[in-house]
């Protein structure tokens, strides 16, 4: 009967718009969290820049020698991968999750064992799926990361470099380009490439309280929280554009199936009226002709 | 009134105070130290404590920092550290937050 698709058309318009109330929602929200992100991700800026102005400065006066900063034989690589830990982003988490399983299947190739941290419930469920041993995953970082995070991060990654169970760590996260564009990159995070001396530098013949070598070795294990600190936050920023996209995208959809369906269910009401009418007619012709 | 000269403290989530002062206390690993303008080029880690800021303005700024990084460069000084509280309630007071800091950190600043 007729209006029985009537029925089931007007129920499945119900169920787009009432999703589409959650997508217009979430997109919301992702909007009002980008401006935020950013903000901080700005903010955390002048800290690692200065920082790498003192490395540099104990690079001038004569001494880089740290073992945070030699690079050794590799035997072992760290791989970390930083995702968030919900969905309905798009092509966030899959397109670094994409760009770190060719690179640890490279490793393996290799003949290499890395060792895997995982940052974010998604890369953890996908690595675990596919049967690759993750190390430590750190779960609930990436919606607002702090930089206690950081630094719990930080020390989890320097104590098992310090006690060679791995030779270098590379990270794979998104960078935020602009509002419309994250791209997923590849981060050397260990060994601490040193920052290049300037000339300005050189001549200003610094002073240090106590040694150079001393400052460095408080200072390299600061600037790799806040290096990773940095990274975080530019990864949440990313999260929260991709999200806002996704759901925009989302509601789109859900705003053009709404029109099509209701086209739809006007022509079945036209049908049902049709049908009804040529009921009517027929009827009453076949009273008036008997 | 000495000359003037900048001064910025940065932590890791904001530039949480900058402006012109014509003195700062700090206690490095190796002792204190006075900062006036024209100070040399100095590069220093800070101990646990209170970092005295004396403004143009006329206000004193007291800072309790857990650690961080001094750096004086052509009448520019540079605090860097992690965790820093501002105060207005002097020394006193900032070494009291400066402890603070370092205990949170004990239990589980790192979560």
């Amino acid at each position: 009967m007729a209006s029985a698709e009537l029925r089931q058309i007007r129920r499945r318009i119900r169920s787009v718009q009432s999703t589409m109330k959650i997508t217009r929602a979430m997109e919301l929200i992702a909007t009002s969290r980008i401006a935020k992100a950013q903000l901080r991700v700005a903010e955390a800026k002048p800290y690692t820049a200065k920082m790498t102005d003192v490395i540099r400065n104990i690079a001038a006066a004569g001494g880089l020698s740290h073992p945070l900063l030699e690079s050794r034989d590799m035997r072992t690589p760290g791989v970390m991968v930083v995702t968030s830990d919900r969905g309905l982003a798009g092509g966030y988490n899959s397109n670094v999750m994409r760009l770190a399983e060719r690179v640890l299947n490279d490793h393996r190739a290799a003949g290499f064992r890395p060792r895997l941290f995982v940052i974010g419930a998604k890369a953890q469920s996908y690595f675990s799926y596919r049967g690759y041993e993750i190390e430590e995953a750190f779960l609930g970082v990436t919606d607002t990361p702090t930089y206690g995070d950081a630094r719990a991060i930080a020390n989890v990654l320097l104590d098992d470099y310090e006690q060679e169970k791995m030779d270098t760590v590379e990270v794979y996260t998104t960078r935020f380009v602009s509002a419309l564009t994250q791209t997923p990159v590849l981060w050397p995070l260990l060994p601490i490439e040193p920052p290049e001396a300037s000339a300005e530098t050189e001549i200003a013949g610094y002073t240090f309280e106590p040694g150079p070598e001393e400052i460095l070795g408080r200072l390299l294990p600061r600037y790799l929280e806040g290096t990773i600190f940095g990274i975080l936050l530019e990864a949440s920023a990313s999260e929260h554009a991709a999200r806002r996209r996704a759901m925009k995208a989302a509601t789109e959809n859900a705003e053009e199936l709404t029109r099509a369906l209701t086209r739809e269910a006007n022509a079945a009401r036209q049908a049902e009226i049709t049908t009804e009418i040529s009921e009517i007619v027929g009827g009453a012709e076949a009273l008036s002709g008997g | 009134m000495g000359k003037p000269f900048n001064v910025d403290v940065v932590t890791p989530e904001a530039v949480i105070w900058q402006g012109e002062a014509d003195f700062v206390a700090a206690r490095t690993t190796e002792g204190e130290i006075g900062i006036l303008a024209d100070h040399e080029p100095t590069m220093g880690a800070l101990s646990a404590g209170a970092v005295v800021v004396n403004a143009t303005d006329g206000s004193t700024i007291t800072v309790g920092v857990n650690g961080g990084f001094l750096q004086v460069f052509h009448n520019q000084v540079t605090l860097l550290t992690d965790r820093a509280e501002l105060t207005e309630g002097g020394k006193e007071e900032a070494l009291r937050l400066a402890e603070q800091l370092g205990s949170e950190e004990d239990n589980g600043g790192a979560e």
